[in-house]
C-alpha cells in the first residue's frame, strides 16, 4: 500500500480519495497522532506511539514473560525477564519499559532472546529456594510457571563453599500477609502497590545488590485495607496469606465466581473451596467494579462464615433459654404466631439480605396485611424519597470516577466504606490529576484533599454560592458529588440531599456525566429500596406490633426495649449475633457464599452470588425458608424454585435480573423539585462518620465480628498506634 | 447441525437415483451419482424434475435438536441443573493469559462432603466436574439448548481501556505519578 504523510496529503500532492479521507480524519480528531506500524515475530501491528514492546506484543497475543511487570502498576524494568531482541539492535531490550519505534521488527522467540531468558532465570534461580513442595505459591506461581517454559533444563548451581543459598531474614507485616523474604525475586511490585494503589509508603527497599531486601526497614505492621492485594501480586511465594498458609494448594480447590456483601461495592470474588468448606476468598476481575483488587474484610472475613453459625432452627423456652428444634416444629410454632398476630407483623431487613428472600418476605407480609417492610439503614424520605432511584444510587458508575476531575466528598469515608472506590478515586488522584475535597472529619483517605470543615451549612453554602469552593466546583468540566449513606440518617438526611440534589443539578451540564452519588455501606440496601422496603425502623417503632421478623437484622437498630413486650421475634439470618440475641424463634439461613442470590451495588448494578458450599447443618436458603413458611401460614407464595423467584423479581423491577448491568437512573431534575418542599433544615451539629480508623474497620457485621482473623487486625493495628514507630 | 443437513441431502440424491450408495462410502461414487443425476433431467417430466429438485433442497428442522430424551442423562440432571455459561478471568495470582479468552460451562454447585476414608472430597453429583470449553457464546448457548438444560451468562467486564505504559512519569518532576519509594 502507498503510505503518504499527512503534510503531503495536505500539501496537494498526487493522492488518492483514500489519502484524502485519512487526511479529512486526522483533520477533525488533532489530537490522536498517527499510529506507527511495528512487527512482532513478523507479524504487523498498528500501535499508538509511546506503546511499550511488551503492550504491543499482547496485542497480537504474543506473551512476553514478565516478574515486575504489572499492567495496573507503574513500570519498574527491574527483573529482566520480559527481554527481547529488536532486529539490528545489538542488545536485548527490556520489552516492558521500551516504547516501540516505527518499523521496529521484534522477535520473542528467537534464540537471543530464548537465551535472555534463560540466563536471567538462571540469576533468579541461584537466589531463590527450592521450596517449591512446602511453598504456599505452588501450583499458581509464576517462577515455577516462567522457569518450566523459560529456564534451562540443567542447573550450574554448585555451592562450593557449602555456605548454602542465600537466605534473608523474615519480615512480620501483619497478621494478614505472611512473609517467606528467602523467596523474594525483588520485583518490586508489593511496593509499587503499596504507594500507587494503597497510598502507604512504609514498603521499600535497603541495601543493594545481593544484599537487597524488600521490607518495611523498621519492623512494622503494613497498615493498609488493601494489603492482601500484594499477595496475589507476589510473583512468587514470598508474601503469602497468613490465614490460607499451608491449608489447601490450588489444585485441589475448587473456585467458584461469586460476589462480596461485605460492603456496598459489590466486588467480584473467587470462592476456593475444598470438602464443602471455604478455604480462601480471592478477587476475579471486574473492569467496571473492582479491577483485579479486594478489600481485606472481604477477602478475609470468610472464617467468620465457619464461627458463631446458626446451624439449626432454635426456640426460646419459658427460662429464656434458646433450644434446637426441628424445621417443622419450627416453622409450626413461627406459623402459629404469625396467623395469630394477623396484621401486625413486621419485617427488618438488614445488610445481607437478598433479593430473592427480600422480595419473599414482603409478598408473604403483604399477604398478611401488613406494610411494615423497613430496612435496617435509614433514608430521607422528605421530597421524592425513594421513588425515584436516581437519588439513592451511585449514579455516575464506580469506574468514571477516574474521569472526573474534581470530587466533593460528603459525610463519607472511603477509605473504609468502600475501599475499592477509594483506590479508583487514588487512581484518578495520581493519574487524572483529579482534585479531592471533603466536608466531614478530617481522616487519612491515603491521597491529598482538601477539607472543607465539618460544618453542614459549608455544602447550604455552596449551594448558593457563598462559598470558594462554589466556583471551583462550577469550572469543573466532570465534578463528583458523593455523599455518605450514613450521612443522610441524620435528622435533617433530608435537608442535607435536598441541598446536594439541587446544587448538582446546576452543575450538571452534560447528560451522560451524573454528579450525584450516594454510597451506601451495606450490599442490600439498594436491592431493598428498589423493592419498595422502607428505609428506617421508625414506622416498626411505632406500631404495635405482634410479630416482628428480622431478616438477617444484626446492626443493633432495634432492642428489645423498642418493642411491645409480647412482640415475638423470629430472626432469621446465618449468624448468631445481635439480631439472634434478642429472638424467640430462630431459621438458620444460608451466607451469601451458600446460595444463588441476586444483590444490587451501589450503584444499582444486578449481580448474582453463586453456591460454592451448601450451608451448614439445617440451614437453608432464606427465601426457601419464607416459602415454606407462607405455606404453612396459610399465604402460599406462588413460586417454587429460582426461576420462578426470579421472575417475581423481574415483574417488579426487571432491572433485578440483569446481572451485571447497571441500570442508569434519571430522574435528577425531578428528584431536585420535589426535593425543594423538604422544610427541614440543616442544622449545625458538625457531620461525623463512624468509621474513622483502620481498627474501626474490620469489625462492622456478623460476619466480619465473627471472624477471628478480622480480630488479629484489630488488635494489630491497635498495637501499632501505640508502638514508638508509628 | 450442518452436517446433518449435508447427509440428508446425500442420502436423498442417491436415493432418487434409485442406486443406494451407503453414504459417505466413497466420493467417486457420489460424483457418479451427481453427474448422472443432471443429465437425466431433460429426460423427465417436469413434475418429476420438480420434485427430484424439492428432494434435493435442503431440509430445515423446526426449533432446535432436542438431545436430552436420547442422551442418556438422567432426567433430573437435566431438568433441574443450572449451567452457567461465562468467560473465565484471569488468575490475579498469576500473569500468564494463556488459559483464558474462551467461554466455558459448568454446572451450579451441589453438597459435597469429606469422605472418611481418606479425606478426600466426595460427591454425589455426576456433572460437578463437567466444564466445557468453547470459542463462542453461541456455541456453548447452543449445546446447552441442546441438551436441554437451563442456562444463564455471566456477563463479564473483562477489557480494559488501553492506555500506553511509560517509564519516564516515575521520573515526573511535576505529576503525582512521581515514585516515592523505591
Amino acid at each position: 500500500m502507498l503510505r503518504l504523510t499527512v503534510s503531503r496529503a495536505l500539501n496537494g500532492a498526487k493522492s488518492s480519495p483514500t489519502c484524502l479521507s485519512v487526511a479529512s480524519r486526522y483533520q477533525s480528531d488533532q489530537k490522536k497522532p498517527d499510529k506507527i506500524e511495528v512487527f512482532i515475530d513478523d507479524k504487523p501491528v498498528l500501535v499508538e506511539p509511546g506503546t511499550t514492546v511488551l503492550q504491543a506484543a499482547a496485542m497480537v497475543g504474543v506473551e512476553i514473560p514478565r516478574f515486575c511487570y504489572h499492567e495496573r502498576l507503574a513500570v519498574a524494568g527491574n527483573c529482566r525477564m520480559c527481554l527481547v531482541e529488536v532486529e539490528k539492535s545489538p542488545k536485548p531490550v527490556a520489552a516492558c519499559a521500551m516504547p516501540v519505534m516505527k518499523g521496529w521488527r521484534v522477535k520473542t522467540d528467537s534464540e537471543m532472546t530464548r537465551k535472555a531468558r534463560e540466563g536471567i532465570m538462571e540469576f533468579l534461580l541461584v537466589n531463590h529456594p527450592l521450596d517449591c513442595p512446602i511453598c504456599d505459591q505452588g501450583g499458581e506461581c509464576d517462577l515455577q510457571d516462567q522457569s518450566m517454559a523459560f529456564g534451562s533444563d540443567r542447573s550450574r548451581f554448585t555451592d562450593i563453599d557449602f555456605s548454602g543459598k542465600r537466605a534473608v531474614e523474615d519480615k512480620d507485616i501483619g497478621p494478614l500477609v505472611k512473609t517467606i523474604m528467602t523467596r523474594c525475586i525483588h520485583c518490586t511490585r508489593c511496593i509499587r502497590f503499596a504507594s500507587e494503589v494503597a497510598g502507604i509508603n512504609d514498603l521499600g527497599t535497603t541495601g543493594r545488590g545481593n544484599d537487597m531486601q524488600v521490607g518495611t526497614y523498621i519492623e512494622k505492621l503494613f497498615m493498609s485495607e488493601l494489603s492482601g492485594n500484594i499477595i496475589d501480586l507476589c510473583p512468587v511465594g514470598a508474601l503469602t496469606s497468613k490465614p490460607y498458609s499451608f491449608t489447601a494448594r490450588p489444585w485441589e480447590i475448587r473456585k467458584v465466581d461469586s460476589i462480596d456483601v461485605l460492603d456496598a461495592v459489590g466486588s467480584n470474588i473467587i470462592v476456593s473451596t475444598r470438602t464443602g468448606e471455604v478455604m480462601r476468598i480471592v478477587p476475579r476481575v471486574n473492569e467496571e467494579i473492582n479491577e483485579e483488587w479486594l478489600a481485606d474484610k472481604s477477602r478475609f472475613a470468610y472464617d467468620g462464615l465457619k464461627r458463631q453459625r446458626l446451624v439449626t432452627p432454635m426456640l426460646r423456652d419459658n427460662n429464656g433459654d434458646l433450644n434446637p428444634v426441628d424445621w417443622e416444629a419450627a416453622l409450626i410454632t413461627v406459623a402459629k404466631v404469625v396467623k395469630h398476630a394477623g396484621n401486625s407483623i413486621g419485617a427488618i431487613a438488614g445488610g445481607f439480605a437478598d433479593a430473592e428472600a427480600l422480595i419473599a418476605l414482603k409478598d408473604l407480609l403483604n399477604r398478611l396485611g401488613s406494610e411494615h417492610l423497613c430496612t435496617e439503614r435509614t433514608f430521607p424520605l422528605d421530597g421524592s424519597g425513594t421513588d425515584l432511584r436516581s437519588s439513592y444510587l451511585l449514579n455516575n458508575k464506580i469506574a468514571a470516577v477516574e474521569e472526573a476531575d474534581l470530587v466533593l466528598l460528603v459525610g463519607t469515608n472511603p477509605r473504609f466504606e468502600a475501599p475499592l472506590l477509594n483506590a479508583r478515586l487514588r487512581k484518578a488522584w495520581v493519574h487524572n490529576e483529579t482534585d479531592v475535597a471533603l466536608i466531614g472529619p478530617q481522616v487519612d483517605l491515603t491521597y491529598h484533599y482538601e477539607h472543607l470543615g465539618d460544618d453542614p451549612n459549608v455544602l447550604r453554602k455552596i449551594n448558593e454560592g457563598d462559598h470558594e469552593f462554589a466556583d471551583k466546583l462550577k469550572r469543573a468540566k466532570k465534578p463528583l458529588i458523593i455523599i455518605g449513606a450514613e450521612l443522610l440518617e441524620r435528622k435533617d438526611g433530608g435537608a442535607l440531599l435536598s441541598t446536594v440534589q439541587n446544587l448538582s443539578t446546576k452543575l450538571n451540564s452534560n447528560e451522560d456525566w451524573k454528579v450525584l452519588n450516594v454510597l451506601h455501606k451495606v450490599a442490600s440496601q439498594v436491592a431493598a429500596l428498589d423493592i419498595g422496603y422502607n428505609p428506617g425502623i421508625d414506622k416498626i417503632k411505632s406500631a404495635d406490633l405482634k410479630v416482628l421478623y428480622l431478616l438477617g437484622a444484626d446492626g443493633d437498630h432495634i432492642n428489645k426495649e423498642d418493642l411491645p413486650k409480647d412482640c415475638f421475634v423470629i430472626y432469621q439470618g446465618h449468624h448468631g449475633d445481635r439480631g439472634a440475641a434478642i429472638a424467640d424463634a430462630v431459621l438458620p439461613g444460608a451466607a451469601y457464599t451458600e446460595k444463588q442470590a441476586t444483590y444490587v451495588n451501589t450503584e444499582g448494578r444486578a449481580q448474582q452470588t453463586l453456591v460454592a458450599v451448601s450451608p451448614p447443618g439445617r440451614a437453608r436458603e432464606d427465601w426457601k425458608i419464607i416459602r415454606a413458611l407462607s405455606e404453612i401460614v396459610g399465604a402460599k407464595l406462588p413460586y417454587d424454585n429460582l426461576n420462578q423467584i426470579r421472575d417475581r423479581l423481574d415483574e417488579i423491577a426487571p432491572h433485578l435480573t440483569r446481572y451485571g448491568n447497571a441500570e442508569s437512573a434519571n430522574y435528577f431534575k425531578q428528584a431536585a423539585e420535589l426535593s425543594k418542599k423538604t422544610e427541614s433544615a440543616i442544622d449545625c451539629k458538625p457531620i461525623d462518620v463512624k468509621i474513622k480508623e483502620l481498627q474501626d474497620y474490620y469489625m462492622t457485621d456478623s460476619i466480619s465480628r465473627a471472624s477471628p482473623t478480622m480480630a488479629k487486625c484489630v488488635q494489630a493495628v491497635l498495637k501499632q498506634k501505640q508502638s514508638a514507630c508509628n | 447441525m450442518s452436517s446433518t443437513l449435508l447427509r440428508l441431502k446425500q442420502v436423498s440424491k442417491c436415493a432418487v437415483n434409485g442406486n443406494w450408495v451407503p453414504r459417505a462410502l466413497s466420493t467417486s461414487a457420489q460424483r457418479l451419482a451427481e453427474t448422472t443425476l443432471k443429465n437425466d433431467f431433460a429426460l423427465l417430466n417436469p413434475e418429476d424434475v420438480e420434485h427430484k429438485k424439492k428432494l434435493q433442497e435442503l431440509i430445515t428442522v423446526e426449533g432446535t435438536t432436542d438431545l436430552s430424551p436420547i442422551s442418556g442423562v438422567p432426567e433430573e440432571h437435566i431438568r433441574e441443573r443450572r449451567v452457567r455459561i461465562y468467560e473465565p478471568a484471569k488468575n490475579c495470582m498469576q500473569s500468564g493469559t494463556s488459559n483464558i479468552g474462551h467461554w466455558q460451562i459448568d454446572f451450579d454447585t451441589r453438597e459435597r462432603w469429606e469422605n472418611p476414608l481418606m479425606g478426600w472430597c466426595s460427591t454425589g453429583d455426576p456433572l460437578s466436574n463437567m466444564q466445557v470449553e468453547f470459542s463462542s457464546k453461541d456455541d456453548a448457548i447452543d449445546y446447552c439448548e441442546k441438551n436441554g438444560w437451563t442456562w444463564f451468562i455471566q456477563k463479564s467486564s473483562l477489557e480494559k481501556n488501553f492506555k500506553p505504559k511509560n517509564y519516564g512519569v516515575n521520573f515526573a518532576w511535576n505529576k503525582r505519578t512521581r515514585v516515592s519509594t523505591k
